[in-house]
């Protein structure tokens, strides 16, 4: 039996009875057992597992109706609730925090019988993007274990790229789906803004974040999100997107298509000549497939870091701040303490990373501070987003590198705060935007991953998909090594 | 030369998070760097620029009517008596 199968693939052999859902799920956790000591993919691996795929495994047998998963097992970020059981966010705050109700994506995942098998590990409260700054220890790269995965969904994409599961849910509020799924070489979508609901995903930076996918191949990619998009009534910010069936002739190519290369993006300081090798390489592929590939330059560009994190510490300063120890928290008694001191004792739980966009978070937007920071902020956004428009009247896509670099050592880019937020350069743009964005693995170059990121418009996700697809056909990478 | 935002701007601002620093120089040597980088926004030229925000329409809201929501969330606090929240003292 091959771990490393893609979803479409595991619900054939389900269908052909080539092994039952429990076979797989125990090989699977024989897999975690094995690997992950070792990889720290998972925060908790589910208890229910075994019984759950005897469940479905009961369903095949007599003929009743299987949702579309068939017990595929499919691993969740800790920072989407499932009622009645742990959601930490990778954070000491939060380290007794039960659900109370479960989160939309993983309703609509439990009714086409997938089945859960773990929480994985993130940056706390996503804020990172190498989860060396999770409360509980990082992921390390299955690649090479001397490498951060990536982050923040960092958990998602090594347990994906390890072949502990088929696919992951994780959240991406500047490139954390797309990040990781770049340094473990899996595919990684954020969706449009609205696309899929956020109910039950614990908040850090409302306006942009989004939940999406993980998976082995694009069309897994699709597959899922074809379950988990569309509207919601417990999110009012969630688009009606007809049903759309986003595998749908996701062959199709990509003949005739307009791609912008996006300038800033390919002559940027940090970018390196492995990954910028491998993005002309891409564009040249393209154009092979019979698109028009031309460079596109988009002024914003070089502020998006910039206007990134002072909007998203603006929002998390006050998402943060329900952590205080009354209404969540690490409990204790708050019988003689003043009210400030017992608050200050609760956000004292949280980390050094988690602590700093606080304080930026109140600082950025303050009575005087406003107009340098967050105002301007919000400007280079709004120009930014009528950029983007403009030049989506003339492309069907844009492409650059998902990250400016490969993987790098644990430990390197931890004390410099402004080497690690350029990491994020290139992922921004698609939050600040709303648009959906991609990462397809592209090439391992030194024993290490490299992903290609493609943009579309809003609500583009059906022709995004069919642009990776093609690109993903081209390329024929190694197995994963551990 | 740059104006670097002084650390008891970013201190006054962390006390009224209520952050307590432990390690407060490393903390505040960092957010100083982070908001030095920011100053790249004065070059974007956007103080122009109007400010757009999302508008959604009042019709496609939810319902404006009431959900009893049936699960008794008090039980997840670990200090409450009867229906109150038990909070510090307020000075």
């Amino acid at each position: 039996m091959d771990l490393g199968i893609s979803a479409l693939s595991y619900v054939n052999s389900i269908k052909n009875d080539e092994f039952t859902v429990e076979e797989f799920i125990s090989k699977s956790l024989e897999r975690i057992n094995q690997v992950d000591e070792k990889l720290h993919a998972f925060l908790r691996v589910n208890d229910l597992v075994i019984k759950n795929a005897r469940e479905i495994d009961t369903k095949i047998k007599s003929n009743q109706n299987v949702g579309k998963c068939y017990g595929m097992p499919i691993s969740v970020k800790d920072n989407i609730c499932i009622e009645g059981s742990k959601t930490t966010c990778a954070s000491k705050v939060l380290e007794n925090f039960v659900a109370p109700y479960t989160s939309t994506v993983i309703s609509k995942l439990n009714s086409e019988d997938a089945i859960i098998i773990g929480k994985t590990n993130l940056d706390e409260f996503a804020m990172g993007l190498s989860t060396e700054f999770s409360a509980y220890g990082p992921s390390r790269n299955p690649w090479n274990t001397d490498y951060v995965p990536g982050g923040s969904s960092g958990g998602s994409g090594v347990s994906v790229s390890a072949n502990e599961c088929i696919a992951s849910l994780g959240s991406d509020t500047g490139g954390s789906i797309r990040n990781p799924a770049s340094f473990c070489s899996v595919v990684g979508l954020k969706p449009t803004y609205g696309l899929v609901s956020r109910y039950g995903l614990v908040s850090y930076a409302n306006s942009i974040e989004q939940i999406g996918p993980l998976t082995k191949t694009v069309e897994d990619s699709a597959f899922l999100l074809n379950i988990i998009s569309g509207i919601d009534s417990n999110d009012n910010t969630t688009v009606d997107n007809k049903n759309q069936d986003y595998l749908n002739n996701i062959d199709a190519g990509i003949s005739g298509k307009k791609i912008g290369i996006v300038t800033e993006m390919t002559n940027s300081e940090g970018l390196s000549t492995d990954v910028l090798n491998a993005t002309n390489d891409a564009v040249k592929t393209f154009e092979k497939l019979g698109a028009n590939c031309e460079q596109v330059s988009l002024q914003m560009i070089p502020y998006t870091v910039a206007a990134y994190y002072t909007i998203t510490s603006t929002e998390a300063g006050s998402n943060l701040a329900r952590y205080d120890n009354i209404r969540y928290g690490y409990e204790f008694d708050s019988s003689g303490f003043e009210f400030n001191s017992y608050i200050s004792q609760a956000r004292s739980k949280l980390g050094p990373e988690v602590i700093r966009r606080m304080i930026l978070g109140g600082f950025v937007p303050s009575a005087g501070h406003a107009g340098k920071y967050f105002l301007k902020a919000l400007k280079v956004k709004s120009k930014l987003i009528a950029e983007i428009n403009h030049v989506f009247e003339k492309f069907d896509f844009l492409i650059s590198s998902t990250v400016p670099i490969q993987p790098f050592k644990f430990g390197e880019k931890i004390q410099d705060p402004v080497s690690l937020m350029m990491v994020d350069f290139n992922t921004v743009t698609a939050n600040l935007t709303g648009i959906p964005a991609i990462s397809v693995p592209y090439k391992i170059t030194n024993g290490l991953p490299i992903g290609i990121q493609i943009m579309a418009n809003c609500l583009e996700e059906h022709s995004l998909l069919q642009a990776a697809y093609a690109l993903e056909k081209t390329v024929d990478l190694p197995k994963v090594p551990v | 030369m740059k104006n670097l935002v002084n650390e008891e701007e970013i201190s006054e601002v962390a006390k009224l998070m209520k952050i307590d620093l432990a390690d407060h120089n490393d903390h505040i040597k960092r957010v100083q760097k982070m908001l030095e980088y920011f100053d790249i926004l004065d070059n974007a030229g956007v103080e122009s620029e109007e400010i757009t925000v999302q508008e959604t329409d009042l019709d496609k809201l939810r319902d404006d009517k009431y959900n009893p929501y049936d699960k008794n969330l008090l039980k997840f606090l670990k200090s409450y008596q009867g229906k109150y929240v038990k909070a510090p003292k307020l000075n």
